[in-house]
């Protein structure tokens, strides 16, 4: 029997996604009991996968999402054959994964970043901080061996003043988006010039009303930050499952 | 299949960029963080994953940031808060030749040091420049590789999962 690569769980009743999966496979539903697992035959052996595997499975979730409801597992999970499918993943969890089946219908992830654009960004901590501002002008035009340490504590109180900043900068968007949302999942900023980032759970028939205040949010702080925004996703953010005993 | 509209809504602004599907560095974190996982079954080497999270890596605050930031601050020029005077300030002054007025304005410090030729005016307007586009490529970097098969519209999206989490 064949090695099973999995994408997600779906109801057994779901349209398969009519795109091939992983190395060009076939998708099928490995169903029991009203569950099923969305997979397509892995390769035996080790598997290698790279960037066209990734976008190959973020693409068939999407499809199966844009078709009903899916439970997006994590990319890399194998099992090894469809035995293993019906009884580790489908039987060992299967209240769960029917619970959050029902859960999540009708529901998408949106994501979206905020990032300062940064000359505004520092301008505005120049105006904002005095401590900042006098700093750097008692280093301006010296010569760069001479004023090494106190760069650096410029430098530092620049990334202090940052950091305030952001953290009003985000509370301001989460109050405006959050309420919209029937969850939120925040993630810890990739770099510091990223305000925000975070997942929102939207009812699908609220996702226009979502699209307004976005956009409404980019307006507001035009020229001081920029977004993106992707989505409708499956709930990536938002299924789990309990760890195994 | 239909597709998603990049700019659903009907509004859209310049500021958000928006997609759905988009390309994979928007999802990257989602699938590889993300999602249900059975430990034990987890078990896929990844190659081609460090070229693509490099960027996406906390910058845990360091003397380079702070180095970097002072560096940023030190060039910022106050007397002008429109960006975009700033090119074409420049440009009249390489061109012909520099007010004396202008530069006092713009470049006093920096004239004291290095006597303010023409030089490095253009290396100052060259480091600007680097420095905003520098600061870009993060925010836009989805939707090119994005292909219509993967998606399908809002509303038969909701539809569909109505009907089938209700009968399942």
């Amino acid at each position: 029997m064949a090695i099973k690569y999995i994408y997600g769980v779906v109801p057994s009743t779901a349209e398969l996604p009519t795109q091939p999966g992983i190395s060009g496979a076939q998708l099928e539903l490995i169903s029991a009991d009203g569950v099923a697992a969305l997979a397509s035959d892995a390769p035996d052996g080790d598997l290698v996968m790279g960037r066209h595997a990734m976008t190959t499975h973020a693409r068939v979730l999407e499809a199966a999402h844009a078709l009903g409801t899916v439970l997006p597992m994590r990319f890399g999970v194998v099992m090894d054959d469809e035995s293993q499918v019906v009884d580790r993943l489908l039987g060992a969890h299967h209240d769960d994964l029917l619970a959050q089946l029902e859960q999540f219908g009708g529901k998408a992830e949106l994501k979206l970043r905020a990032t300062y654009e940064e000359e505004p960004m520092l301008r505005e901590v120049v105006r904002e901080d005095q401590d900042v501002a006098r700093l750097r002008d008692s280093l301006r035009g010296a010569p760069e061996e001479a004023t090494y340490y106190g760069r650096i504590q410029l430098g530092e109180l620049v990334s202090r003043s940052i950091e305030r900043k952001r953290e009003r900068d985000a509370v301001s968007i989460m109050e405006t988006l959050a309420p919209l949302a029937l969850a939120v999942e925040q993630m810890p900023p990739p770099h510091e010039r990223v305000v925000l980032s975070a997942s929102f759970l939207v009812e699908q028939t609220k996702l226009d009303e979502f699209d307004v205040a976005v956009d409404r949010v980019g307006e507001t702080q035009a020229g001081r930050m920029r977004f993106k925004y992707t989505g409708p996703l499956p709930p990536h953010s938002f299924v789990q499952l309990p760890a195994e005993s | 299949m239909s597709t998603t509209s990049l700019s659903r809504g009907g509004g859209g602004n310049s500021y958000v960029s928006r997609s759905s599907s988009s390309g994979l560095y928007d999802v990257l974190d989602l699938i590889l963080d993300k999602g249900l996982v059975i430990d034990v079954f987890l078990r896929v080497s990844l190659v081609g994953i460090e070229l693509l999270t490099v960027d996406a890596r906390i910058v845990i605050a360091s003397v380079d940031t702070y180095l970097r930031f002072a560096e940023a601050v030190n060039r910022l020029d106050l007397g002008n808060s429109q960006g975009e005077g700033l090119p074409d300030l420049m440009q009249d002054m390489t061109e012909g030749g520099a007010s004396s007025k202008t530069k006092g304005v713009l470049e006093g410090a920096k004239e004291k040091i290095f006597g303010g030729d023409d030089d490095d005016e253009s290396n100052d307007k060259d480091e600007d420049s680097g420095s905003s586009s520098s600061s870009g490529p993060s925010s836009r970097r989805s939707s090119s590789s994005r292909s219509g098969s993967g998606s399908g519209s809002r509303s038969r999206a909701r539809s569909s999962s109505r009907g089938r989490s209700s009968s399942s």
